[in-house]
């Protein structure tokens, strides 16, 4: 049985949704319920089907996660992606940044199992296979970027 | 010689209070019954400022918390922070004060300008209203801390569904805190009634990661020790995708889809089944 696809929402909405992004900033554990919480709202406006929202909630608390474990903190955002003009279709971009120390080998960060801190290192890879695009870059001026997105 | 404050707690003070009251019987008092003691505490506080500013003015002024208008006002406060008034009345009714005293003064001699008077009158009032302020976010803050407290209390129960046999619920978000919390009481109660069999209902649980999961491991391996075998029930199929895709196994754990298959479960490992009244007997 295929999960019916809900309909996209209509143009008015997703100029409200683009303009109603997610962005919170992670400083303890309640933002992160809160990002996760977000997040998985944004989603299920922009039509994403449940288990898709279900992807992103938990993507959102993992990397909100690494944001509080491993940087002391960080800025969280969720964004509408929107390509319809161009690949024709609708995203969702989730993007953590931080101050944090950076990550010194970004493969090592993203194999399974491996952890720094007492994580079960499985989050970043997790992220990774739950998203459909991904990636992980050093910030300019210090700290690391985190972007994935999901597709509709 | 007596100040101009001195002479408005002397010739004026009964129509001043009344003033006062009236207006904020008008403005704040209409939606809500309006309890008598409140016009006492009011007017307790009404003297106590007036007998302030009567004092001799300081430069400076901070209201001490010890003395006796700092102690009417933060009763006052108190009160209206825990019938969850509006801040911006309880501010506002002191402001009030503010202005009719402020008009009294500049009626009482037309002749002299009162701007020392006017001046010490301000100072007098913004050390009021910080302090209110504060102490009706503390208060605020106080409840919400203690509020969460009780919720925390309340959305960890283990419940006995049989002899030996224990259901843990675990409804909204799983953090730090609440683990702990539910691993000490689980354990608690596993040890009480020698549970063989626990249930962990998932049902209520927003989001499964990797934290979750990690919590939820340590809860469960800390269960194990104490010879409870666990039956995990109610994730949803959107739950198990993720926990697939996260990588995340949860070895040697017996997992129903739902509650009714996990009570069925656990009631076969302690050798028993819910069956009808009128079951035939085996000859």
């Amino acid at each position: 049985m295929k999960p019916e696809r809900t309909p996209p929402p209509s143009d008015a909405a997703l100029a409200e949704l683009a303009a109603a992004g997610v962005r919170v900033l992670i400083s303890s554990e309640p933002d992160i319920m809160a990002a996760s919480r977000q997040a998985r709202l944004l989603a299920e406006r922009l039509g994403f089907s449940r288990s898709a929202a279900y992807h992103v909630a938990t993507a959102t608390s993992e990397l909100a996660n690494n944001l509080l474990t491993h940087a002391g903190g960080g800025r969280l955002s969720a964004n509408l992606l929107d390509e319809r003009f161009g690949s024709g279709r609708l995203g969702l971009e989730l993007l953590a940044e931080d101050e944090g120390p950076g990550i010194a080998d970004p493969a090592l960060a993203l194999t399974e199992g491996y952890s720094t801190g007492r994580g079960l290192g499985c989050g970043l890879p997790g992220v990774k296979r739950l998203m459909d695009d991904f990636s992980l870059e050093p910030r300019p001026g210090g700290g690391t970027r985190v972007w994935a997105v999901k597709w509709r | 010689m007596n100040t101009a404050f001195q002479r408005l707690q002397h010739d004026q003070r009964a129509e001043l209070l009344a003033d006062w009251l009236q207006h904020l019987t008008t403005t704040f008092d209409r939606h809500h019954a309006h309890p008598s003691s409140l016009d006492i505490q009011r007017e307790v506080l009404f003297n106590a400022i007036l007998a302030t500013l009567a004092g001799v003015p300081s430069d400076d002024f901070r209201l001490d918390p010890e003395s006796e208008l700092g102690r009417h006002l933060s009763r006052l406060i108190a009160e209206q922070a825990r019938q969850l008034a509006n801040p911006a009345d309880s501010i506002g009714s002191l402001l009030a004060l503010k202005s009719i005293l402020a008009r009294a003064l500049i009626a009482l001699d037309a002749e002299s300008p009162v701007i020392d008077e006017l001046l010490w009158l301000d100072r007098v009032f913004d050390g009021l209203s910080l302090f209110a302020f504060k102490s009706f976010v503390d208060i605020r803050e106080r409840l919400i801390a203690e509020q969460s407290l009780s919720l925390l209390e309340l959305s960890t129960p283990v419940l006995r569904v049989w002899h030996q046999v224990l259901l843990l619920p675990l409804v909204g978000v799983i953090d730090t805190q609440r683990a702990r919390q539910v691993t000490e009481r689980l354990l608690e109660s596993i040890a009480q009634y020698e549970a063989r069999v626990t249930i962990l209902d998932l049902t209520g649980v927003p989001v499964l990661d990797t934290s979750v999961a990690q919590h939820l491991m340590k809860t469960i391996d800390a269960a194990r020790l104490l010879g409870t075998r666990i039956v995990m029930t109610g994730i949803s199929p959107e739950g198990a995708q993720t926990l697939t895709k996260l990588g995340i196994r949860f070895a040697d754990v017996i997992s129903r889809a739902t509650l009714r298959a996990g009570i069925a479960e656990a009631l076969l490992i302690v050798g028993r089944r819910i069956a009808p009244l009128n079951e035939e007997r085996p000859a």
